[in-house]
């Protein structure tokens, strides 16, 4: 299959790719790029320019703007590969169900029409506030909010696959239902999970900043993208290298992934593929 | 003859000069009326009765539609106001004090007796001032229609500066018995003070109007920031609630707002070069108080409230809470340089002594087992915020571990009113006390939120019962001094340091007095 995709050049994914694997090098490779600590502050020297000894200037605690951002990258993608596991791995067990088993899907799929009924920010910050801040409860939270969707689109493809012939072959030899999920429904479910996927990641990562930002998500001072926008808003005006480099930040994270996203789709849409084919 | 005639010639040019410098004084002075003041505020308020709340934004506006029988000038000296004199009797136990006469209310009746006595017997149930006042008060007698006499069982020696106090909502202020009859104890949504602005429009959350009361009947004194004559130049003030900070500052660049409270102070530089906008620096203002709950372990044990002290490292505390230094200076006495209540060498030998050995050392006298410290702090405050991330810091930097909570105001307000579930709190104080009775409120066994009962607290006590009976300046400030030594060596809460905030006004604005509250009477628009 993955052969087959080789002979692709689709560019959004390259583009992606490229910047993606950047960020992830940077976010993880951070204790080698910077000598300074994230929450150490040295507040005689705060909100310093841009210069060779703070490359991307300080903050009000006096803290390195470029450390804090490469750790609060680092969080950013662990909240959002965290959270696309979890929707992954609840929205695929309740979505599997539910298409799997007719008695069921009626029951399940009413509870998710209510829960998608409500946009899931507002889940989201509901759960943040009665739970507290905190990356684990950001992560909760956000998988709470996403899986309902993810849910949905794997009982479409369930029930899409379930009646194919090759299922009905498999059921006709013997296999035990699990054997049926595993390796030929789900299997071939992949490609709209995984692209969901991406977008959750995207999504995680952008709700994570807003959620920081109204101050329910990661708590001070642990550095966050979205928790540096919001205390870099009142000096904005004096310090505009507080807001612009993390603001960067999230642009890049979340486009690459929308990117990804979007390359994933049209690839494994066996109707637009061909339009790519070099 | 001729000079005869010269002199009445004269005389008639000098009379022709006068009426004519005279009206043109008037015409001018005239001039300076209408218009609207548009202000904003970062917080709004639940209500506007300043008797039923700890807020002290209500005084703020308040001030406007009601006054006091005292109020304090710009020398924080206490100065009549709807009093005309006052005399102090049988030591302390008596203040005969005559009312002014002829003095306009909003609803069109002169103020009497009997609207200071109702507004009095309200204040005492209801004001925490008055509560503090009520256990050692007797009655309030009527001579006449002007004169009256607070009578008190013991000498309660702060009274007078208790009820012009601009600390929150302590100020005892002139309502019509009219309305306090009608509202009881209830919140005041009635409002007929004998201010120069009365009550028009409250939205809550959006803003408060208030429109000129033209028949105000002013004080003869000269004016003196709350003291003295007021003038109401502005047709209206409209109080404007504006949470964030730089939509308040934009306001105020467009000209939307005259006035804004409480702006980013490191955008100092910007407002100075632009020639619309003045900086207010209102200095001294407030204290970053810094709290320990005395209650429970480490902090019930003194050592480890001392410990603290030598671990934080304040000039570095002074740059992460507040910024550029010409807003903070450290200060260890609870009153201000200037102040009558100052005392100059409080704290010497541990405030300021950045020692992080010597407060291991005293962790370990204490028996401090290394439970993390939780630090509880709000979100909206900036000084609170920054000061709690940086506390933390300092803290973790000689390796204790700590455990920061920051939430929204009400949380924190009814968090801290536990008495376990936090060890650290921080808190702004209005720097600007009259009296060293305030710190009365705050400091003792059990008082305000420390939880504090231990043998230094019951001495606490002691000192503020010998500062009661007290009457005599001299001896008041001897006690006062004993006070602050008892401070820094029990250690209960202390000053880290005092702060200033800044607020900007534009420059069309003429004779803005910087007062501790914003006041715009006797300010115009030119």
């Amino acid at each position: 299959m993955l052969k087959k995709y080789r002979r692709y050049k689709h560019p959004y994914i390259i583009t992606s790719i490229i910047i993606l694997s950047l960020l992830l090098f940077l976010s993880l490779a951070a204790p080698l790029l910077t000598n300074y600590n994230p929450v150490r502050n040295d507040a005689r020297n705060r909100l310093k320019a841009p210069s060779a000894v703070h490359f991307l200037g300080t903050d009000q605690f006096g803290r390195d703007v470029f450390t804090r951002i490469l750790y609060g990258l680092r969080a950013s993608l662990e909240v959002g590969l965290a959270v696309v596991f979890l929707t992954v791995l609840t929205g695929g067990i309740v979505g599997v169900l539910a298409g799997f088993y007719p008695g069921l899907d009626k029951f399940i799929m009413r509870i998710l029409d209510a829960l998608m009924a409500f946009p899931g920010i507002i889940i989201a910050i509901s759960l943040a506030a009665i739970w507290g801040a905190g990356k684990l409860n950001i992560i909760l939270a956000l998988s709470f909010a996403y899986f309902p969707k993810m849910a949905r689109i794997v009982r479409s493809s369930v029930v899409a696959i379930k009646d194919l012939d090759y299922v009905e072959s498999a059921r006709a030899a013997g296999a035990r239902d699990s054997r049926i999920i595993a390796a030929y429904i789900l299997r071939n479910s992949a490609s709209p999970i995984m692209v969901q996927a991406t977008f959750n990641f995207a999504l995680a990562i952008l709700d994570e900043a807003a959620l920081s930002f109204l101050g329910v998500g990661i708590m001070p001072p642990a550095p966050s993208l979205g928790a540096m926008i919001t205390e870099a808003r009142n000096y904005m005006v004096v310090a505009p290298w507080l807001i612009i480099a993390p603001g960067i930040m999230i642009i890049l994270s979340v486009l690459s992934l929308n990117l990804l996203g979007d390359g994933l789709r049209d690839l494994l849409d066996p109707h637009l593929k061909n339009s790519f084919k070099k | 003859m001729l000079n005869k005639k010269k002199s009445i010639y004269v005389g008639l040019l000098v009379i022709i000069f006068l009426v004519a410098f005279s009206t043109a004084l008037f015409a001018q002075d005239q001039e300076h009326y209408g218009g609207t003041m548009n202000a904003a505020f970062q917080m709004s308020v639940a209500h506007l009765d300043s008797d039923n709340s700890t807020d002290s934004m209500i005084t703020t506006m308040m001030n406007h539609v009601y006054e006091g029988l005292f109020e304090f000038d710009e020398n924080l000296k206490l100065q009549p106001h709807l009093a005309e004199s006052y005399q102090v009797l049988k030591n302390g136990l008596e203040y005969k004090v005559k009312l002014r006469k002829n003095v306009m209310m909003h609803n069109g009746q002169t103020m009497n007796a009997d609207d200071v006595i109702a507004s009095f017997q309200r204040w005492l149930k209801i004001n925490n001032a008055g509560q503090l006042v009520e256990p050692y008060f007797d009655k309030v007698e009527k001579i006449d229609n002007y004169n009256l006499v607070f009578k008190f069982k013991e000498p309660y020696a702060p009274f007078l500066n208790l009820l012009a106090s601009p600390v929150s909502n302590q100020k005892f202020v002139v309502r019509s018995k009219e309305i306090v009859d009608k509202f009881g104890t209830d919140v005041i949504t009635e409002h007929v003070g004998t201010g120069p602005y009365k009550f028009a429009e409250w939205i809550p959350d959006q803003k408060l109007v208030l429109t000129r009361f033209d028949d105000y009947t002013p004080s003869p004194l000269e004016a003196s920031f709350f003291a003295g004559k007021r003038t109401a130049y502005y047709d209206k003030i409209v109080f404007n609630f504006i949470p964030d900070a730089q939509v308040r500052v934009s306001g105020v660049q467009t000209g939307q707002f005259q006035f804004a409270e409480e702006v980013p102070r490191d955008q100092y530089q910007l407002f100075e070069a632009n020639p619309d906008i003045k900086n207010i620096i209102i200095y001294p203002d407030r204290m970053a108080m810094f709290i320990t709950n005395n209650g429970i372990p480490p902090f019930n044990n003194k050592y480890a409230r001392q410990a603290i002290v030598y671990a934080l490292d304040f000039e570095e505390l002074g740059y992460a809470m507040i910024g550029d230094s010409k807003f903070w200076r450290l200060e260890s006495a609870l009153h201000e340089k200037g102040n009558p209540w100052h005392v100059e060498n409080a704290g010497q030998g541990i405030y300021g002594v950045y020692d992080p050995e010597k407060a291991k050392e005293l962790l370990k006298k204490a028996n401090y087992d290394g439970t993390p410290l939780v630090i509880l702090s709000g979100q909206d405050n900036e000084m609170e915020r920054q000061g709690a991330i940086a506390i933390k810091d300092q803290l973790e930097k000689i390796g204790i571990k700590v455990d920061l909570q920051l939430f929204d105001r009400p949380t924190v307000v009814e968090k801290r009113s536990q008495k376990t579930g936090w060890n650290i709190h921080l808190s702004p104080f209005i720097k600007v006390v009259p009296d060293p009775q305030i710190h009365q409120g705050w400091t003792g066994t059990n008082k305000w939120i420390s939880n504090w009962d231990s043998k230094e607290s019951h001495q606490m006590d002691q000192i503020f019962a010998e500062l009661l009976q007290e009457v005599n300046y001299q001896k008041r400030y001897q006690i006062m001094e004993k006070l602050e030594t008892e401070m820094w060596d029990s250690v209960p809460y202390f000053n880290i340091l005092d702060y200033s905030r800044l607020h900007i006004i534009r420059s069309e604005v003429k004779n803005f007095k910087a007062g501790w509250q914003p006041f715009f009477w006797n300010s115009y628009l030119e």
